[in-house]
């Protein structure tokens, strides 16, 4: 926090800036709540952890799937595997079209000479 | 309730009192209003009486039922008016007349639409929120959404005018207006009532409107339109073409196709609005099957995308008016600045995504059963494409949208938290997809939700509901075998973003236009029109010259002809064809006489 008595270059006082509960203090900008709640995501080894999570949680699941009798109404969805891969290829299809698409539909952002999308009302601190 | 209270339609209400907004300057007094009226209007929708008709206007003979609530219309009303609540707070910091009052009259005219007993009404206000929508894209103020802004009117009011045209054809073939459900896209008015809905519903190929207008209005304005036109077109399908086995795949397509879009769009309120025209295709396919469970699923599954998807249009929203931009590819990281929206974003994103224990996992589960048990598994190819779609969800919304705003990397952007009032709004709606989503637990839980869907029980069900007789089971998402499977769905899926991510497969966000069908009309349509002008311009005063003077000519010898001092008044002529015309007759008689 400024000095209360801190002066400017002409000497006057100059009045310590307004705190606000919603702006980031602390370490690197970053938000006390944030840092709470988010500050793992900076550890490098979190990536890995998150994924050693998943797969733990996708065996736990699919070991469940073994003991529960499901009766889904079409007999192929019945299989112990069926959702756990509609989800992985759906995913991966979805995304891996991404490439081409992109490639083929991805024209310049003044396409339509319409770039300048920002809105009046925005109050952007940047 | 008083006898004349009971009689206000509670959209009306809202329109009124945002039409007067618009002249009220003090910021406070205004909002408060905004911020009351809702509530207001909601205790007025509550306590109404059901099943009947609650105001009649007798203008130029026709009796138009403009009130008149039943299990159908409520659930979308009230939805409407939480929404409607949520988004008075969420534009509190906002010093905008135009765009507080005619946000809560475009809210009231969703509302008093859904609440008419004839197709009159509803096309009134069918078009107020043509109208007044048009002002949340307009104060943008920006040349993009100017030109959005006036493509947008353009096809609702062509929606607004297919309509009346189909109710005219209605009202001359049965000499009724009332709003019962056609039995057949053959019946007189029905195509063109069905193609005015298609287009408000966001049909493909009529679709562009939302993804082009929707990113380009105000902060505010994209929250507030997210949750009223296409949602006023969903309920209109269910009241009117429910069991229409045409929407079962129509539905099934929206579902799919923005998942390949919302994957390369680099605006993340696009992206939103591609996410919404999917989670349109869930409620419209459920139409489609139009039994009991479905027209559950479809107004339950409205009613959550309401929530959720004006969630996740806050926290977007809330991100654009800190950081000045909602694209992926200059965001990231915001979680050091923006924890609590981030907060709020993920818990739009899960139940968007249909986790266990959020309202998007309660309110799609039925549309995916009605869609798997209807006609002996008729529709398998259907039910498959809802389960892509389903994890294509997870994609756009679920992680894209939070992923590459709060986390991945770091756009070194460092704002303020997002201002109070948006914070309070994000939490309210968080809160309600949270707690129709959990499990039921005393009084809380999705059962709060269930008790208000449409053909909960024959003794309240609506009309289209056609349950007399049947016995409506109750429904429970939370059996143990769906949410293993639907856990497997979205985890696989959730291990595939992090494997692609991992080993450098999923596409960067990469800044730039994507071309959509609307190219057509916005390039070569464009480009045609700009020829015909130029050719117009040049060809156009010679043309005119010489039509002109054909003109004047033509009409030199009409005049010499046929006027009173004409050739064919002079005597001789005249005559002439007496004689002329005795001799013929004579010939005529006498052909007759001998035959």
């Amino acid at each position: 926090m400024t000095d209360p008595l801190e002066r400017d270059s002409s000497g006057r006082f100059v009045k310590p800036p307004e705190q606000t509960p919603n702006m980031p203090t602390g370490a690197d900008d970053v938000h006390p709540v944030g840092r709470l709640l988010f500050g793992w995501v900076e550890n490098k080894r979190t990536p890995s952890i998150l994924l050693g999570l998943v797969v733990l949680v996708i065996i736990g699941l699919t070991v469940a799937d073994l003991l529960v009798d499901r009766h889904d109404y079409f007999d192929f969805a019945n299989t112990v595997w069926f959702y756990s891969l509609w989800g992985f290829g759906a995913f991966a299809l979805a995304v891996l079209s991404g490439w081409p698409l992109g490639h083929l539909l991805r024209r310049d952002e003044d396409y339509y000479g319409e770039a300048e999308t920002r809105p009046d009302d925005v109050e952007a601190d940047e | 309730m008083s006898s004349l209270v009971g009689h206000v339609n509670p959209g009306l209400v809202l329109v009124l009192v945002g039409i007067l907004g618009c002249l009220i300057p003090v910021q406070r007094v205004r909002q408060a209003l905004m911020v009351a009226t809702p509530i207001v209007a909601l205790l007025l929708l509550v306590f109404a009486e059901r099943n009947t008709d609650l105001a009649v206007w007798s203008v130029l003979g026709l009796d138009l039922v403009t009130y008149r609530v039943d299990s159908l219309s409520f659930i979308f009303a009230l939805a409407f008016l939480i929404a409607s609540f949520l988004n008075a707070i969420y534009a509190l910091h906002s010093d905008d007349r135009l765009q507080d009052g005619m946000a809560l009259a475009y809210a009231g005219a969703a509302v008093a639409a859904t609440l008419a007993g004839d197709l009159m009404t509803l096309f009134i206000f069918w078009e107020i929120t043509a109208v007044s929508s048009v002002f949340l894209i307009l104060r943008a103020g920006t040349k993009a959404a100017y030109q959005a802004a006036m493509r947008y009117l353009g096809i609702q009011i062509l929606s607004g005018v297919l309509l009346l045209d189909g109710l005219a054809y209605v009202y001359k073939s049965t000499g009724s207006l009332e709003l019962t459900a056609f039995t057949s896209l053959d019946q007189p008015g029905a195509l063109f009532i069905f193609v005015a809905f298609a287009i408000k519903a966001a049909f493909p190929f009529l679709h562009n409107w939302l993804q082009d207008a929707y990113p380009k209005a105000t902060v505010v304005g994209a929250v507030v339109l997210s949750a009223f036109t296409t949602k006023l077109a969903v309920y209109a399908f269910a009241r009117m073409f429910p069991g229409f086995e045409i929407l079962i795949w129509i539905g099934a397509i929206m579902t799919v196709f923005p998942v390949f879009f919302a994957v390369i769009e680099n605006d993340l309120r696009k992206v939103l609005s591609y996410s919404l025209n999917n989670q349109l295709g869930f409620m419209i396919c459920a139409i489609g099957i139009g039994t009991p469970l479905a027209l559950n699923g479809a107004a339950a599954h409205a009613f959550a995308h309401i929530i959720y998807k004006g969630l996740l249009f806050m926290s977007m929203g809330a991100v654009l008016y800190r950081v000045g931009t909602a694209k992926a590819s200059e965001l990231g990281g915001l979680w050091r600045s923006m924890p609590y929206t981030a907060v709020f974003c993920i818990i739009g994103a899960m139940s968007i995504s249909a986790f266990p224990l959020f309202s998007g996992f309660v309110a799609k589960s039925q549309t995916m059963s009605a869609v798997a048990t209807f006609n002996n598994g008729e529709y398998m190819i259907v039910w498959l494409m809802l389960l892509f779609a389903s994890a294509g969800v997870l994609e756009h919304s679920g992680i894209k949208i939070p992923y590459f705003t709060f986390f991945g990397h770091d756009g070194g952007h460092r704002v303020k938290e997002a201002p109070f009032n948006m914070l309070l709004a994000m939490g309210l709606a968080a809160f309600i997809c949270i707690a129709i989503g959990l499990p039921m637990m005393g009084g809380l839980g999705y059962g709060w939700l269930y008790d208000l869907l449409p053909c909960t029980t024959s003794a309240v069900a609506a009309d289209v509901c056609n349950v007399s007789g049947v016995e409506i089971k109750a429904y429970n998402p939370y059996t143990l075998d769906h949410i293993i499977t639907q856990l497997q769905l979205l985890m696989l899926a959730v291990l595939a973003f992090m494997l692609l991510k991992r080993f450098g497969l999923y596409p960067p966000e990469r800044p730039g236009t994507i071309l959509d069908t609307d190219w057509l009309y916005r390039k070569p349509g464009y480009g045609l029109v700009k020829w015909f002008g130029t050719v117009w311009g040049k060809v156009g005063p010679a043309m005119t010259a010489v039509s002109g003077s054909l003109a004047v000519e033509t009409f030199a010898r009409l005049e010499a002809a046929f006027s009173p001092r004409g050739t064919l008044a002079r005597g001789g002529l005249v005559n002439g064809m007496a004689v002329w015309s005795a001799v013929l007759l004579g010939l005529v008689m006498l052909v007759v006489l001998l035959a």
